[in-house]
């Protein structure tokens, strides 16, 4: 894996928060991750672990208190205005609940395309045909083009919510909780799609998840997260391995059904 | 026998969701209804509980708690049974909390309306309940808002409230589901340790079969607002007859499972 291509770099990345009574918070410490192209990395831990910020920290929705953020060997850790809307291009999310990332008077087919517009003109009838193509891609009937979000079920949504991050054809997809609001079947066959468009367009995806199980199975590295820290680096086949104590807490929560 | 439920059929504005629902429930066992969302597991114990949402009504067919037909109680008989011989658990008890009263206050009334004992006495039981579900420093719970408190803190309220009087039946629907795994593994742990305490039967809606194959003594598994599969736990995961049990058998992801990634 070494030899390929690394997309995305961040070096000591740390998010500091100051809260109302002055105090400062460390959401993040000092993280350190390369993502390679074509490659998952998996990101676990508990609620409040820093997962989400630190994602959010390479999306720009809130600045860096310090450290590095590398696209392709650019720095982007302080991009503003016009070139931090252009980044957008690059990397792209998929949001847990996509009931609530997407505009309910919207139909379908403008939400897929709303990516699309923010960059470039394109008639109705592009549009259209873009959007049946994506939803194509994403195993749902063209019909679905011309519905509304609360028409679709939870699974057929989150489709939607890929097919819309597929648009600006980004070479990073950040999966935040992505199919943890799923049922396991849905979950199943999400995280399928998932690795065939991986394998079809060679993206790379930043998979948050807390569940240690499913993670495993799709991510190539997994990198485990507790209380804003990095606490160990493994392969996503040998998380049996592993050495961290709270890593083995993790894998002893697993409900298995074939014990 | 505890429970018994013939025939049961829900309908949702005169349509028919859920049929043909049979099963029963000994004191001390605990029996769990898998499926996905929309399945009709949730409707099937609410009807239990005799609190299906908006336009919904048992049809047709029984249920019988301790040998009575229960399945069309009129509200003011439902009183003296729901929150004291039978009592739920929610998904995100934070939001069965009312959020502009301390943790004390809606404890200590739900307390006093089905006993007779004082406020003094009904927050001591309060404190020892909160302290059995693990809860440290159980006064300051009391005196918190539901806000103030963690989803697994709210969650560990929830249960300890449904326990309170002990019912004979618990209902608990997605009781782990809104919580982080290590959260989730703890309260499955206590809860299952505090209702063979209470002696209590228990059925929990689930869509981790995971949860369901180590909680459970017996497995229904419902699809479509149909019964797929119902039968013991150890049967029905070695050896599942229905297609359906096997495909949902078969999603949920293992350590060391068929990986999606090369």
């Amino acid at each position: 894996m070494s030899a390929k291509e690394v997309l995305l770099a961040t070096d000591k990345v740390s998010k500091i928060f100051t809260l109302k009574d002055g105090t400062r918070f460390t959401a993040c410490n000092e993280v350190s991750i390369s993502l390679h192209k074509g490659e998952t990395l998996g990101l676990v831990g508990e609620s409040g672990c820093g997962k989400s910020t630190f994602v959010r920290t390479i999306m720009g929705l809130h600045p860096a208190t310090s450290g590095k953020i590398l696209f392709k060997g650019e720095d982007i850790t302080n991009l503003t205005g016009e070139k931090r809307r252009e980044m957008a291009k690059h990397i792209q999310m998929i949001f847990q609940d996509p009931a609530t990332a997407f505009n309910p008077k919207m139909r379908i087919k403008d939400i897929i395309c709303e990516p699309l517009r923010n960059f470039e003109r394109v008639s109705d009838k592009e549009a259209e045909a873009r959007a049946v193509d994506l939803l194509r891609q994403v195993e749902l009937a063209p019909e679905i083009a011309l519905r509304y979000p609360h028409e679709l079920s939870g699974g057929q949504r989150q489709r939607v919510g890929i097919a819309r991050a597929l648009i600006l054809e980004p070479e990073i997809i950040i999966c935040d909780e992505a199919t943890s609001a799923l049922d396991v079947s849905v979950q199943d066959s999400i995280a399928k799609l998932l690795a065939k468009i991986q394998r079809e367009k060679g993206v790379s995806y930043i998979f948050i998840c807390h569940d240690l199980a499913l993670v495993s199975l799709i991510s190539h590295r997994v990198m485990v997260m507790q209380k804003g820290n990095v606490v160990e680096e493994l392969p996503g086949d040998k998380l049996q391995s592993c050495q961290h104590p709270y890593t083995k807490k993790l894998l002893a929560s697993v409900f298995t059904v074939h014990r | 026998m505890l429970l018994n439920v013939k025939e049961l059929a829900i309908d949702y504005q005169g349509k028919n969701t859920v049929a043909n629902v049979n099963f029963d429930l000994s004191a001390g066992e605990i029996m769990a209804i898998v499926g996905e969302s929309g399945s009709g597991k949730t409707s099937v114990i609410r009807a239990i509980l005799g609190c299906l949402s908006g336009t919904g009504q048992v049809s047709a067919g029984e249920i019988n708690f301790n040998g009575r037909d229960i399945a069309h109680l009129s509200n003011k008989e439902w009183l003296a049974i729901r929150g004291k011989d039978m009592a739920m658990i929610f998904q995100d008890s934070g939001n069965m909390l009312n959020p502009v009263q301390t943790i004390g206050r809606q404890f200590v009334e739900y307390i006093q309306l089905h006993s007779k004992l004082s406020h003094s006495e009904a927050v001591k039981k309060a404190c020892g309940l909160l302290a059995r579900m693990n809860l440290p420093d159980p006064a300051r719970v009391m005196d918190s808002y539901a806000f103030e408190l963690s989803g697994g803190m709210r969650q560990r309220v929830g249960i300890a409230m449904a326990l309170t009087f002990s019912p004979q039946l618990l209902l608990a629907d997605e009781p782990t589901s809104a919580l982080d795994v290590t959260t989730q593994a703890q309260i499955v742990d206590e809860l299952m340790q505090v209702v063979h305490e209470a002696g209590s039967a228990m059925i929990i809606v689930t869509h981790n079969i995971g949860v369901a194959a180590h909680m459970a003594d017996k497995i229904m598994v419902m699809a479509g607002g149909k019964v797929v599969e119902y039968g013991k736990t150890d049967e029905i995961i070695k050896n599942p007859q229905a297609e359906y049990t096997r495909t949902l058998l078969g999603s949920v992801p293992e350590i060391g499972g068929q990986r999606y990634v090369s």
